[in-house]
């Protein structure tokens, strides 16, 4: 059997991102805290500090609810299913 | 109507000091994200809003290709899509006539990749596609209401 390749071409074809799709959120906390910043703040003096700060807070909570839903699920879980 | 020659020491634009309604800058608003601010003459935001929402959109177009904008089999999430403005109907009407291989009973055919002009999107980029790029629409209507309704700011610590 051929099989045939086809070249990558971007914005058309996909990335192959399966084995490390949640870095993704890093880009996505980014621009989601700069549209929101340049809406909100008053003066763009610390704008990027600001920018910054909120892509932290971000990806710091989402990683932080994964952790939690993780405890949630193998430990917590069983623990009241068992009873 | 304020007097548009009078400033604070704090605003930098016209736009900060006019209460009410701007319909030109919301349709524009609406039309291009960024673009609202950008006519109403706060030209530095609209031109950061601009950059975050479509850069927000195109990384998720980047990533999960061009099937994430597909009016026919996400009709959901391309309203939350369509709220980026009529780019998105311009990209499906070029997905659907230009790309997609249907049958004349809509049953998506396997594209050959011999003939196949492109890698249709499935699993963890499509997911991630459509989400940054819904994101970006939603986004957009906080835009186009500040656009449209523009109020004083408060000093933002959050």
């Amino acid at each position: 059997m051929t099989t045939t390749l086809l070249a990558y071409t971007p914005f058309l074809d996909p990335l192959n991102i399966e084995s490390w799709w949640y870095f993704t959120l890093i880009p996505l906390a980014f621009f989601v805290s700069m549209a929101y910043k340049a809406v909100r703040v008053q003066s763009f003096d610390h704008y990027w500090r600001n920018v910054l700060m909120m892509t932290i807070q971000i990806v710091l909570g989402i990683v932080g609810l994964g952790l939690l839903m993780f405890l949630l699920i193998t430990q917590i879980m069983p623990r009241i299913a068992a009873r | 109507m304020p007097d548009p020659h009078t400033t604070t020491p704090t605003s930098e634009s016209h736009h900060d000091l006019v209460t009410g309604f701007d319909p030109a800058a919301l349709l524009a608003a609406a039309a291009l994200p960024g673009a609202g601010h950008f006519l109403a003459g706060d030209r530095r935001r609209g031109l950061h809003i601009g950059a975050g929402i479509l850069g927000l959109y195109a990384t998720g177009i980047f990533i999960g290709g061009i099937s994430v904008i597909d009016r026919k089999e996400n009709d959901w999430w391309f309203i939350g899509q369509a709220m980026v403005g009529p780019t998105t109907f311009a990209i499906d009407y070029f997905h659907q006539s230009q790309l997609k291989e249907m049958t004349s009973s809509g049953v998506w055919l396997t594209p050959d990749p011999s003939v196949s002009k492109y890698r249709r999107s499935i699993g963890k980029p499509l997911d991630i596609g459509i989400l940054f790029t819904a994101i970006a629409g939603m986004l957009n209507i906080i835009a186009v209401i500040d656009a449209g309704f523009p109020t004083r700011r408060r000093n933002s610590s959050f």
